[in-house]
């Protein structure tokens, strides 16, 4: 049995999907949270500067969807055939931009008032599209692909649920198949399990 | 043999890696490439409103590199175990960030900052960042394993499109990266596409 050890702060962030999937697939990790006074001394060791990293073996990969996909594989979350694995990775590509703006909103240039004005396009423009471009992609039954929860439904509940505090979003009232999706992916066991267990971080 | 339709404006730009793929996997396709008035009428029937995407057998995916992941596939390039897949994942997701990068430098409206952002890039990040990808670079002059995957042609392409709007370092200090681009450029598919593909302004 391989060990693994993800490394990233102390919060949910980037690395959410990682453990979401990893406790969806029942796999035990060393869940590293790194405090801030450590990281000048633990970047050099990444390959990229950046986090999460996960450590297998000893290798050490880098980039949260590359580490999200190759966890997807263990807990066998990936999809059944290559079309439906491909499908998986587009929606979570596609979730991705959902946190990345919304962190840009929360953490980016600007002064205020060029915050104030991506907060406004981030809530009045980006986020309703998004919301309605993956309603149409997911399924009636509370998943993206092939009627069973996968990495996709999984993606797009973490880049979610890492920004919803920071920035204010569509009604799901508006959206019942993503209702259904974060219903779905909260109702996993081991996700459930994780979700009442995890420690409470502000971000 | 399905049908492969791929969609995507008169350029290179983010289409490119799968057109590359599919040359290097020896798998043909439509090669479709849309004239700007025609996109508006299209782009609703997309999954998010972007191209490209590829349509196989009536199914429509986007996401270039969830695209480029499905065709090398097929083909064998994508990685033989989990975790050679991962880490071929892995440089195409480096390899994405700074081409997204420079793409927000070249978008940047005010001068001043496109020029502050653009020394920036040019004179501290590209050397940096060649510097952690050629440690990739195994002994095989392939980032993953002995034979070319997606990140050869993913680190090629990339470099290939920054290097026409911006300055990279001297190549020639990155023996791993050189190495590899020797391989993608060498690949039969690959050196036969590039000759032949059209001359495009992006």
């Amino acid at each position: 049995m391989p060990s693994y050890k993800l490394t990233y702060f102390d919060g949910r962030g980037r690395a959410e999907t990682c453990r979401l999937l990893l406790a969806a697939g029942g796999i035990e990790y060393e869940d590293n949270r790194l405090p801030q006074e450590q990281w000048p001394a633990f970047q050099p060791k990444t390959p990229f500067g950046q986090l999460p990293v996960m450590e297998v073996d000893g290798t050490m990969l880098c980039q949260t969807n590359s580490i999200a996909r190759y966890v997807a594989k263990l807990a066998g979350l990936t999809g059944k055939t290559a079309m439906d694995q491909a499908k998986v990775d587009m929606i979570m590509e596609g979730a991705v931009p959902l946190f990345q703006k919304a962190g840009d909103v929360v953490m980016g240039e600007g002064d205020e008032a060029k915050k104030a004005e991506k907060k406004k396009d981030f809530e009045e423009n980006f986020a309703p599209k998004f919301f309605a471009d993956m309603e149409k992609l997911a399924g009636d039954k509370g998943y993206f692909v092939s009627n069973q929860l996968t990495a996709a439904d999984i993606a797009f509940y973490g880049n979610y649920e890492s920004i919803k505090d920071f920035v204010t979003l569509p009604s799901f009232d508006k959206y019942p198949k993503l209702k259904k999706v974060v219903a779905s992916v909260q109702a996993n066991p081991g996700i459930a399990k994780w979700l009442k267990e995890r420690p409470q971080t502000a971000w | 043999m399905p049908a492969y339709k791929l969609t995507y404006f008169n350029g290179r730009g983010t289409a490119e890696i799968v057109r590359l793929v599919f040359a290097a996997a020896g798998i043909s396709y439509e090669d479709v490439r849309l004239e700007q008035d025609k996109w508006p009428e299209l782009k609703p029937k997309t999954p998010m409103g972007q191209v490209p995407i590829l349509e196989v057998d009536g199914t429509m995916l986007c996401q270039s590199n969830s695209i480029a992941r499905y065709v090398a596939k097929q083909a064998g390039l994508a990685g033989k175990t989990p975790m050679e897949q991962a880490r071929v994942d892995m440089v195409m997701d480096v390899m994405d960030d700074m081409g997204k990068k420079g793409n927000a430098v070249f978008w940047e409206k005010d001068e001043e900052t496109k020029a502050e952002k653009k020394k920036e890039y040019e004179e501290t990040f590209l050397p940096q960042f060649f510097t952690c990808v050629n440690k990739l670079v195994g002994d095989s002059g392939h980032f993953v394993g002995d034979e070319l995957t997606l990140a050869d042609i993913t680190y090629f392409n990339t470099t290939n499109l920054v290097g026409n709007y911006f300055k990279l370092p001297n190549m020639e200090e990155f023996s791993g990266l050189k190495k590899v681009t020797e391989h993608v450029t060498s690949n039969p598919g690959i050196a036969k596409w590039l000759k032949e593909r059209p001359e495009t302004p992006f």
